[in-house]
């Protein structure tokens, strides 16, 4: 801790408590909350291949469950979560690599990365 | 470029740190592949059997294994890094990092044998 500046003192790690709300801290956020999304989806999905991938009747089932307003807003869910967390950890890697991470761009590209994924939501919700 | 000396929670995050970037690439690529092919079910787009020649395939199956295999990599140090940040207490840390690794490692096996059709 004795490297960091007095300023910067606190938790290295999101915090909802302690930081101040600031985009940079909702794309890291929502970088969690997704990728934590996308796991829960895991175990949905071997349910609906196993489904799929079984007898006739099984692809049916999964196929009207799909089409109910959950099997909808569960595609919806993890479709701007894969959006979101397809994009915001490219932008993490290009800042790992050194480029953009200044403060200014990096709040620039948080708030890109934000309007792909609210945009990718409206689309979603559209298509469904 | 500021380098940080502080290791974080875990204290040496190097070979987390790799990982994650590691698996990323491949997710990257190969993620988005099931959720097209599922949106395409949805839609209508591929039928039963067009499913099964597509998830038969024996480069999909190849596919499908590095996928889950990048996934568990990535999946297991997201997890673990946010249960670091925000569990403190180690008698807590370390079986639920634990009961994660063995579910992950079930549902990986699970699904290998959906795509190789063991079961």
């Amino acid at each position: 801790m004795q490297n960091r500046p007095k300023s910067l003192q606190g938790p290295l790690s999101p915090r909802l408590s302690v930081y101040h709300w600031h985009v940079a801290m909702v794309a890291s956020i929502a970088h969690r909350a997704s990728g934590l999304a996308l796991i829960l989806f895991v175990p949905l999905y071997l349910w609906l291949l196993r489904g799929m991938t079984g007898s006739e009747d099984n692809f049916e089932l999964v196929s009207v469950w799909l089409h109910s307003g959950l099997g909808k807003f569960s595609i919806w869910l993890v479709g701007v979560s894969l959006v979101y967390h397809f994009c915001n950890g490219i932008r993490f890697l290009t800042i790992d690599a050194g480029w953009g991470d200044s403060m200014d761009s990096m709040r620039l590209s948080a708030r890109v990365v934000l309007a792909i994924a609210a945009a990718a939501a409206l689309l979603l919700a559209v298509m469904l | 470029m500021k380098v940080n000396k502080e290791p974080g929670s875990a204290h040496s995050g190097l070979s987390d740190w790799y990982w994650q970037r590691l698996s990323a690439v491949v997710l990257a690529l190969l993620l988005p592949l099931p959720f097209f092919l599922l949106v395409a079910v949805y839609t209508g787009s591929v039928d039963q059997q067009g499913l099964l020649d597509i998830l038969d395939h024996v480069i999909s199956r190849l596919l499908h294994t590095i996928l889950i295999l990048g996934l568990i990599i990535h999946a297991y140090v997201g997890l673990k890094v946010i249960l670091e940040d925000y569990v403190h207490t180690i008698a807590w840390r370390v079986p639920l990092i634990g009961a994660m690794l063995v579910m992950m490692a079930t549902f990986g096996v699970w699904w290998l044998a959906i795509i190789w059709a063991w079961i």
